[in-house]
């Protein structure tokens, strides 16, 4: 079953992050990493940059519409994610309990939905099972290629 | 640049979705898809089961607390994401507008960390 980690702070613990040594977080996220690695239970994994930087687009309104942010309108700011490889709920939970976040901080642990979730007739379901497929090719060959390049 | 489209629902629009008739939201988001992967864009994307199977992690108790969710703690429930590869914010924001969404929907457009990041 896969599990996706997904990281919510509040205002006051993004700004207290801030604060913390780059290299102090660098070093606690990656020893968590490593330590989810090890056990072969990482499958993905992204941090996202600052609110700033980004945008929200709004389908209540025809057509969508694009402001700045998000500022203010969430209680607790996106920031991130895992999704982990597991075989039970409890079992993300205690890998999710590991991780190096602080007051302020919550992740949410939720199911990733895969195939079984949809019916296997559908044809945009199989194009979308096709597509993964393909993907999951193209990046063994890309491993391949690094481990070779390594040698 | 990656940037992730997260998805953000209210309440009301999470089961209006649920609603409406799966085969109809399958077409829709899988035509929304295949254009992505068509237009070689496309990295990865996940959808999320019913808060009902989830829990939430809460680390400002020591040790952090586990209790079931998320249940009303959340304005919108992020319910999934795509993360594509673009050549600017402006490809980003195209591509999130085309997505099949209605009223009570956002989609919040962010750009993922990459290593350049990890250099400041």
């Amino acid at each position: 079953m896969q599990y996706m980690l997904i990281m919510r702070s509040d205002d006051a613990a993004v700004a207290e992050y801030k604060e913390i040594p780059f290299e102090q977080i660098i070093e606690a996220m990656g020893k968590y990493n490593e330590s989810l690695m090890e056990a072969g239970v990482l499958l993905a994994g992204e941090g996202l940059s600052d609110a700033s930087e980004g945008f929200v687009v709004d389908f209540t309104a025809d057509p969508p519409l694009v402001t700045d942010g998000p500022y203010g309108e969430t209680k607790e700011l996106f920031n991130g994610f895992w999704i982990l490889d597991v075989a039970s709920k409890e079992e993300a939970a205690e890998w999710a309990k590991r991780c190096p976040l602080g007051p302020g901080a919550k992740l949410e642990v939720r199911r990733v939905t895969g195939p079984e979730d949809f019916p296997a007739d559908n044809e945009w379901v199989q194009k979308e099972e096709g597509w993964r497929e393909e993907q999951a090719a193209k990046q063994a060959d890309r491993q391949a290629q690094a481990a070779g390049d390594a040698r | 640049m990656q940037f992730m489209l997260i998805m953000r629902d209210e309440d009301a629009a999470a089961v209006e979705r649920r609603d409406a008739p799966f085969e109809q939201m399958l077409e829709a988001m899988g035509r929304y898809n295949a254009a992505m992967e068509e237009a070689g864009v496309l990295v990865d994307a996940q959808g999320l089961a019913s808060p009902r199977e989830s829990v939430v992690v809460d680390f400002s108790a020591e040790p952090p607390l586990v209790t079931d969710g998320p249940y009303g703690e959340t304005k919108e429930l992020f319910n999934g994401f795509w993360l594509i590869d673009v050549d600017s914010i402006d490809a980003a924001a195209g591509w999130a507008a085309r997505a099949p969404l209605g009223p009570g929907t956002k989609l919040e457009i962010r750009r993922v960390h990459g290593e350049a990041d990890l250099r400041r």
